[in-house]
């Protein structure tokens, strides 16, 4: 037995002087108060009777004393926090890893696997040795600490029922770096794994011994792991889905698959799915949705998987409405004919002179003239602007070049073929330090993307005409590219975000925090820059973004599970880390050692109690 | 403690206020008690108590042998015709009997507030009106381990202040010793007569000692025992260490209700004791608690007989 409280000769110190204090005031209590009677020898009638207890009733006397002196000694011990079964005081330092990723939400033990996780942590942590301290760590894409350094299990088991699932692989190798570092330097470092072990272990290798507290038992689970959802770039009405269902058992199963447009079921088909088969499927016109997009599936005869979390995906559809396009030219044929192709398109053609107008625009195409944007008509795309003029720098002029190089992943030039573009002459752009070079030849910058004045602008530094781009048909898709990139209805459009990475969300670019509302509707403020609200996502569902500021706006976005490998929920209770197998942890025996105070003043109360009873009672007296 | 503890006992007797005493109240029942007296023994002579003493008086008692010196006038001659013997015929003197008030004024009449001594004082005035009245001659004696005062004998209703006077100028005191007090009273009072003992007989001599000492020198003992029920109901609770109001004889005691239920029980037998002390030797006993009136026990007094004759 050792004192985690105050040290043994403290206490007995405190009890020395506490216990003769107490014998002090008992003796004291032995004199009596002196009473009189008119006649003492009537006394001595009744004393004669009493003679024969005399002794017992000494005796009771001084098992008062031993009782009372027995007390002060619990409560003294109390003070100390007495510890058992550690004869060492140099204890564990733990860091126990509750793995809070995807597939820990598994039913196949009731309720989870967290939840029985969570009760394997409990249980360890309350069989801790007095002189162990442990840190409580939620494990997912990104390790969390709940909890400091401690040896109270109270604190752990509260940091413990914090922990949530996410619907986000869990980053092993990350989890053990942390945990490596935090238990650099301390005392016999430990670290304990609570999970079902369908963990990504490659890159994870630790320096400190591992044990693991398994948790699940099956593994039959059919996913959703693909889901995305477009609307044709030339007919918004009509939306086109590509969806993937993996079974990732070895067994074929029977499935139902179901899709809801703005939640009313639009289509339901029934699947045979064989062993661990990934099973792609279109909807080219998926009719009657306008807004939000849901898949389901079901085992078959309306049976769900040990891993529901993955059987449902989200898509959103952007908003289908009628982009607002100025086009600022003293005539432009080709531009005018590349924008006749969209038929959800709304133009206004206007004078140089004419600009800026009253009216509001998401858009504005500059054509040979470059006059200062005004915010009310939105993103620029600057063809051939002066070179006085152009908000993004041009430099000496240049003739006889193409497009050597371009950004193939911009929205502007993705699917694009601009190799063989000839252009007679043009400017050599200089772009500013955070601007994107789009395109360019060996000669220089050509077509480069920036921010001015908090507008988006691009720029391209010669006129269409004076090349052979507005003869391609590289040159309409050009222009409505840059119109939908504007407008964030490229045909690429990201239906859905992926949990467990980070998002760059489009906001109001003037914003610069935005109110994030998730699926389980907390509420979070992100950071906006430049346009783009910056959030690590990790749960499936759909999310809305609300940008604070002067333009406010509001939309929303979807986000599904983001690896695959995570549906593959069969447990591993043998996990192997850097080729060494992590042994079983065996939680110590919870009970009395951590809470001995506690019963020793329970002790004391009791006794107290009693004593007081029967004291009053005359028993004991 | 030591100090604490003398200073607790010294302060224990209150005294009480003297005035109240024999108020005209008290006066008036005294009044009361000595018509009723007179109806109780209408017809007899004034000094009517009968003396054992053989001298002058006119009834015959006994004859005994002449001696040289007594008066001729007294010898049977009409004897000393038939048998030849010279006697001398004895009367039984009649005369008017003392009656003797023995008060207790030990420091145990206080205890409880002073009810007992009150009560002792009380009686013993209104006794000694109705022997006033009766035209007795009334003597007050205050006793405690000695004889600690005296009234002189006196009689006729008319001395009753003077009784008054004697009884609120006693202040109780010291221990109880009746043996050793009565033992001084009769060598002072050769003139045998009632005498009556007014105490609460809490003597740790014993109170046969004192009682015997009146019996054995010829007087008429009258035993007025004062009591305090409360002596027997203590209000005490837990270790105590009880001493005598007298003697400070200490007892260490943890009071329980069993031992309190033990304490009254010993407080009646012990006056069992003395009732039954006095029956067994023909000595009259009256238990007088201090919660009834003075006038109702002296009635009863009356009604039992023995003080008047």
């Amino acid at each position: 037995m050792h004192f985690a409280g105050l040290p043994l000769t403290t206490l007995l110190a405190i009890f020395g002087g506490v216990g003769a204090t107490a014998v002090v005031l008992y003796l004291l209590k032995l004199r009596r108060r002196a009473v009189p009677v008119p006649f003492a020898r009537i006394w001595d009638h009744v004393l004669r009777d009493k003679e024969s207890s005399q002794l017992f009733s000494q005796l009771k006397r001084w098992l008062s004393l031993l009782l009372q002196l027995i007390l002060l000694a619990a409560l003294v011990l109390a003070i100390g926090d007495p510890r058992f079964g550690e004869a060492s005081t140099r204890g564990r330092s733990i860091v126990v890893l509750i793995d809070a990723s995807l597939s820990m939400q598994a039913v196949d033990v009731k309720p989870t696997r967290l939840a029985q996780a969570k009760l394997e942590a409990k249980r360890f942590v309350r069989g801790l040795g007095s002189s162990d301290r442990a840190m409580v760590v939620q494990m997912d894409m990104l390790p969390t600490p709940l909890s400091t350094l401690s040896s109270e299990p109270s604190e752990l088991e509260a940091a413990i029922d914090q922990v949530r699932a996410e619907d986000t692989p869990a980053d092993l190798a990350r989890a053990l770096a942390f945990a490596e570092d935090t238990l650099r330097g301390l005392n016999d470092p430990e670290v304990v794994l609570v999970s079902d072990g369908a963990l990504d272990t490659s890159g994870a290798s630790s320096h400190i011994p591992i044990e693991i507290l398994p948790v699940g038992s099956g593994d039959t689970n059919v996913a959703i792991t693909e889901f995305s959802a477009r609307r044709y770039p030339l007919d918004k009405s009509r939306v086109e889905v590509m969806l993937e269902v993996t079974n990732t058992n070895d067994r074929p199963q029977e499935i139902e698959l179901s899709l809801l447009g703005d939640g009313v079921l639009v289509d339901v088909t029934r699947l045979l799915i064989g062993p661990n088969e990934r099973l792609p499927r279109f909807y080219s016109d998926i009719s009657g949705a306008s807004r939000r997009l849901e898949a389901r599936i079901k085992l078959g005869a309306g049976k769900i998987d040990d891993l529901p979390a993955d059987d449902r995906a989200y898509a959103l559809m952007p908003e289908r409405r009628r982009a607002r396009v100025l086009v600022v030219t003293r005539g432009n044929t080709y531009l005018e004919a590349a924008l006749l192709l969209d038929e959800y398109l709304d133009v206004s053609f206007v004078e140089p002179s004419a600009y800026p107008p009253k009216e509001r625009f998401d858009v504005t195409i500059l054509d040979g003239v470059a006059p200062t944007l005004v915010p009310s008509t939105g993103a620029g795309l600057f063809l051939n602007p002066p070179p006085d003029k152009s908000p993004i720098k041009l430099d000496k002029p240049i003739t006889e070049f193409g497009f050597d190089r371009w950004n193939k992943k911009s929205p502007l030039l993705r699917f694009l073929a601009l190799g063989d573009v000839q252009v007679a002459r043009g400017y050599r752009i200089v772009p500013d330090k955070g601007d994107e070079v789009l395109g360019e030849s060996d000669l220089g910058p050509i077509l480069v993307s920036g921010m001015r004045s908090g507008q988006r602008v691009v720029v391209m530094s010669f006129d269409p005409r004076d090349s052979d781009f507005v003869l391609r048909p590289a040159w309409p898709l050009f222009v409505l590219g840059a119109i939908d990139a504007f407008i964030e209805e490229d045909t690429g459009y990201l239906s859905s975000f992926r949990t467990g990475a980070p998002w760059r969300i489009p906001a109001a670019s003037s914003a610069e925090t935005a109110e994030l509302t998730t699926p389980r509707a907390d509420k979070v403020i992100v950071p906006v820059k430049e346009g783009r609200a910056a959030y690590f996502g990790n749960k499936a569902g759909f999310y809305k973004l609300r940008s604070l500021g002067p333009e406010a706006s509001e939309h929303e976005f979807a986000a599904n599970v983001g690896d695959p490998a995570e549906s593959r929920i069969k447990p591993e209770p043998k996990l192997k880390i850097a080729g060494k197998a992590a042994r079983v942890a065996v939680p110590g025996t919870p009970g009395v050692r951590h809470r001995f105070w506690a019963y020793l003043l329970l002790f004391v109360a009791v006794a107290s109690v009693i004593e007081w009873i029967t004291y009053h009672r005359r028993v004991t007296v | 403690m030591g100090l604490i503890d003398r200073l607790r006992r010294s302060s224990h007797p209150a005294p009480a206020p003297r005035e109240s005493l024999f108020d005209d109240d008290f006066q008036r029942k005294l009044e009361m008690l000595a018509i009723v007296s007179r109806r109780v023994f209408s017809g007899r002579l004034r000094a009517e108590r009968r003396s054992k003493k053989k001298g002058s008086g006119v009834e015959f008692a006994d004859h005994r042998d002449y001696v040289p010196g007594d008066d001729f006038r007294y010898v049977d001659w009409n004897v000393f015709q038939r048998f030849g013997r010279l006697l001398v015929r004895l009367y039984e003197e009649e005369e008017d009997l003392g009656i003797y008030f023995l008060i207790d004024c030990s420091s145990s009449m206080t205890f409880g507030g002073r009810k007992k001594f009150d009560q002792a004082r009380r009686l013993c005035a209104a006794l000694a009106y109705v022997g006033l009245a009766n035209l007795d001659r009334v003597t007050i004696v205050a006793l405690s381990d000695e004889v600690t005062a005296r009234m002189p004998t006196t009689r006729g209703k008319g001395r009753i202040f003077k009784v008054f006077e004697f009884l609120s100028s006693l202040e109780p005191s010291g221990l109880t010793d009746l043996g050793s007090a009565l033992t001084t009273f009769v060598a002072q009072h050769k003139r045998r007569g009632l005498a009556v003992l007014i105490s609460d007989l809490y003597d740790p001599q014993g109170f046969e000692a004192g009682i015997n000492v009146l019996r054995f020198n010829k007087f008429e003992p009258y035993v007025l025992n004062v009591f305090d029920r409360r002596d027997g109901h203590p209000e005490l609770k837990g270790d105590l260490r009880l001493y005598d109001c007298e003697t400070g004889e200490e007892r260490e005691v943890t009071v329980t209700p069993g031992v309190l239920k033990r304490m009254e029980r010993a407080l009646t037998e012990y006056r069992e004791g003395v009732e039954r002390f006095c029956t067994s030797r023909q000595v009259p006993y009256f238990a007088a608690d201090v919660e009834v009136p003075f006038e109702e026990q002296v009635l009863d007094l009356f009604r039992r007989g023995g003080f008047l004759r």
